[in-house]
């Protein structure tokens, strides 16, 4: 029983619960409709002040209404009963007889309560004659009544002070009937009666009448606010609309602009504000397209710049570069200083060839016109070829380079030039920095990604200097790295294809502890990719510290990936 | 090796590149002839007649790809463009209008010498060699194919294209392979060259070259030769 008592009102919160999280949710979904549309906001507002107003309206007029109309009829009803009163006690004076019985008595009220039932407006009332209780007149008369069955309605506070008033008093009375009570006027004074004594008089007027006159005019009222209301409420909702479809068509073609479509206008009608606001928006959508096309404009200029300055260049570069070789290849039979100016005169053209083929690279990619050559490759081809090339630099620096590949091919959309560009150079990178040590070549992928890192236990650097790597011609040693060659572009390039490509390249050093780039790649277009299949802290660091992740700031866009399947396998 | 030795065109505005270039092809034994301007192109190839074209893109007068148009119109002499751009569509459009290879400046001296004997080179079968391919007869020989006794006109590199792929009906090659072919690349190059030439080589034998039967690409590994006569 106890268990059974305990359990009920949890039954209860529960069922409470779940009826209130109904409920709360409607009230959420209402609360953000109303908060979502403007026109609504001002529908509502607008009725619920019409409302407010109209009520406060219609219930001081039909209390006007009610007031004036009770009072006119309750002031003519009491000089009526005044006027009826002093006929009646005028009739009891004529009548008086010395020699009148009771019975006499009684049957004079019956014939005055009769006359008076008419009275002089014409309305029937009735009529009731009392007898003070107590008294001591000569004869003894009962009082009469034209309807005994409404003589309780006269109560007897009333009763006590009409006959201590010498005036006429009244009192507002509900009258039973079948249904509610009829709303009635209760007027008594009192007659003096010879030799019968004082008798209290009481007229009962019914006011059913004005009663309904006043319930007329209310329904009347209240029709009339509601027709008012609807009325405010289709006004206003008419206004909003006239004044929110122009907002709302701008917000739709400001949509559309965003989304790039820059032709895209308002209809201008007539000469009003909402022609103005079309007009200033459409102004405002011409300049915008004025300033892209500008900017598209400087952008294809750029382009054709960097195209003819190309041109330019490199037809006496190509010029130079045979000279040079005829020289070169000459040197036995040039005196030795001559001999070493033509090697050096070689040598320094392959450095100058490589800045000026980086710098142009660099420009494409700033002018935007560096394009994606993908197609569907086994990656795990692109960096055996990357490694092969780099032998040779390896063997040369005495550097192990170890390469782990998964077994299974592992195929992605890419531009094998470029990622093979960016795994020469985290290789050269690497190869140049190791001092000695091994190279280590990962490559790993799960279904989204494809990942490489290059990692070498070198001189490392601090993740201040990490944050660096990908800047243009920045170096980490700027004495001691002008000789290793390079064009300080590199990883700047090498980041470029890693965007074009939709994906990242990222950097962890340490000094004493190496560093490791990590390229991950998303396997077709349309991918974001989330987290690199291969870590890019290395597993053998010793402490788990926080680490720099430059390429995290990078904002990888899809959409910038061009749609790898319709290009030709 | 005589034979390969021949009289080259050298037509580039840049006198010095021009005559550095001569330096360099007379040093190997060629004969270069000059030409300056984009307009008097055409007449000196007419007049010289020789084995080979080196082409700049950029010319006064008539550019590059024009003049290219005009002499594989007449002839199917090998040409070789020299461009300062490597950007694709620059690329494909040179090819487009009728060149064999191309060489981006600023280029060495032993690639051009590569590139141009890789085009003179002629594969000098003693004994005649016929294949069919398709509906096509090829007389390797005499350098001629034809389908009904009919001649098509190839240019040479086309004529080496279709003979690389008819000789082994069997194999699929790749692009690379293609490349090591019948351009004579020893290293990984620019696959575009493949893919343009094949386009090429495809509107003058097939009979719907939107619906390739004779030269028949495989998907995501390169072309193959058509198994079927159509």
């Amino acid at each position: 029983m106890t268990a059974g008592v305990a359990a009920w009102p949890t039954r209860v919160s529960r069922a409470g619960r779940r009826g209130w999280r109904r409920v709360s949710g409607a009230v959420q979904r209402v609360v953000d409709r109303w908060r979502g549309s403007l026109q609504i906001r001002v529908v509502t507002s607008a009725l619920l002040f019409g409302v407010v107003a109209l009520g406060a309206l219609g219930w001081f007029l039909s209390d006007r209404i009610a007031g004036g109309l009770y009072e006119d009829r309750r002031d003519q009803l009491l000089a009526d009963s005044a006027s009826s009163t002093q006929q009646a006690q005028q009739r009891f004076n004529r009548s008086a007889s010395e020699r009148a019985t009771g019975q006499d008595v009684e049957a004079l009220f019956l014939e005055v309560i009769g006359q008076l039932q008419v009275g002089g407006t014409g309305d029937r009332r009735d009529v009731f004659l009392l007898r003070v209780p107590g008294g001591s007149a000569r004869v003894f008369a009962n009082g009469q009544t034209t309807a005994p069955h409404l003589v309780d309605l006269i109560d007897p506070q009333l009763r006590r002070a009409v006959r201590e008033a010498d005036v006429q008093m009244w009192m507002p009375v509900g009258i039973p009937t079948e249904g509610e009570p009829a709303p009635g006027i209760l007027v008594g004074s009192t007659v003096t009666v010879p030799t019968a004594g004082t008798y209290e008089l009481y007229y009962l007027y019914d006011l059913s009448a004005e009663q309904q006159t006043l319930a007329f005019l209310q329904r009347v009222l209240v029709s009339g606010a509601a027709v008012l209301v609807l009325l405010l409420g289709v006004l206003t909702w008419m206004v909003t609309r006239t004044a929110v479809q122009p907002v709302r068509a701008a917000a739709r073609v400001a949509e559309r602009l965003a989304d790039g479509l820059l032709s895209e206008r308002m209809t201008v009608r007539g000469k009003d504000e909402m022609a103005t606001l079309a007009r200033s928006f459409n102004e405002m959508a011409e300049s915008l397209q004025l300033q892209i096309h500008r900017m598209e404009e400087l952008s294809r200029l750029q382009r054709r710049f960097v195209s003819d300055v190309s041109h330019e260049l490199k037809t006496p570069l190509t010029t130079i570069r045979m000279a040079a070789e005829i020289l070169h290849g000459s040197r036995e039979s040039l005196d030795p200083a001559a001999a070493r100016s033509a090697e050096l005169l070689t040598a320094q053209l392959d450095r100058f060839e490589a800045l000026l083929a980086d710098l142009l690279e660099m420009s494409r990619f700033d002018a935007g016109a560096a394009m994606l050559d993908a197609e569907r490759r086994d990656v795990r081809e692109i960096v055996v070829q990357a490694v092969d090339q780099a032998t040779s630099l390896a063997a040369k620096k005495g550097v192990w380079l170890g390469v782990e590949l998964p077994d299974e091919p592992v195929i992605a959309d890419v531009d094998g030039r470029r990622v093979e560009r960016i795994l020469r150079n985290l290789l050269v990178n690497a190869l140049e920095h190791a001092e000695g040590n091994p190279v280590e070549v990962r490559l790993g992928a799960d279904a989204e990604a494809v990942a490489i890192r290059v990692r070498d236990h070198g001189v490392g650097m601090t993740p201040e200097e990490s944050e660096h790597v990908f800047d243009r011609f920045w170096r980490a040693d700027p004495a001691r790295a002008r000789t290793t060659g390079g064009t300080g572009l590199g990883l700047a390039i090498s980041q470029e294809d890693a965007h074009l490509h939709g994906g990242r390249l990222e950097v962890w050093a340490r000094p004493g502890l190496g560093a490791s780039f990590l390229l991950t790649l998303p396997r077709h277009a349309g991918i974001t990719l989330g987290e690199s299949p291969v870590p890019l802290v290395p597993e053998d660091t010793p402490s788990p510290e926080a680490t720099v992740d430059v390429g995290a700031h990078v904002v990888v866009d899809p959409a910038a990936v061009p749609d790898l399947d319709r290009l030709e396998a | 090796m005589g034979g390969m030795k021949g009289r080259i065109l050298v037509v580039d505005d840049d006198v010095a590149l021009a005559e550095m270039i001569g330096i360099v092809l007379k040093s190997e034994g060629f004969e270069p002839l000059f030409c300056a301007h984009g307009d008097e192109a055409l007449e000196a190839f007419r007049q010289g007649q020789p084995d080979l074209v080196l082409l700049d893109l950029m010319l006064p007068g008539k550019d590059g790809n024009e003049i290219c148009r005009l002499i594989r119109a007449e002839s199917g002499v090998p040409i070789v463009m020299l461009t300062a751009k490597s950007d694709t569509v620059d690329v494909v459009l040179g090819l487009e209008s009728g060149a064999d290879d191309y060489i981006s400046k600023p280029f060495k001296p032993k690639e051009l010498i590569a590139r141009v004997r890789a085009r003179l080179r002629r594969t000098d079968e003693p004994s005649p060699e016929h294949l069919t391919i398709g509906d096509l007869e090829i007389d390797v020989t005499g350098h001629r194919v034809s389908r009904d006794g009919k001649t098509i006109p190839l240019t040479p590199l086309e004529f080496d294209l279709l003979v690389a792929l008819a000789r082994k009906p069997w194999q699929v090659f790749t692009r690379e392979v293609l490349l090591e072919r019948v351009w004579g690349y020893r290293h990984a190059a620019d696959t575009r060259l493949v893919n343009v030439h094949v386009q090429r080589l495809r509107s003058k034998i097939e009979h719907d070259p939107e619906d390739p039967k004779i030269v028949v690409t495989v998907r995501g590994v390169g072309y193959k030769a058509g198994t079927e006569a159509s």
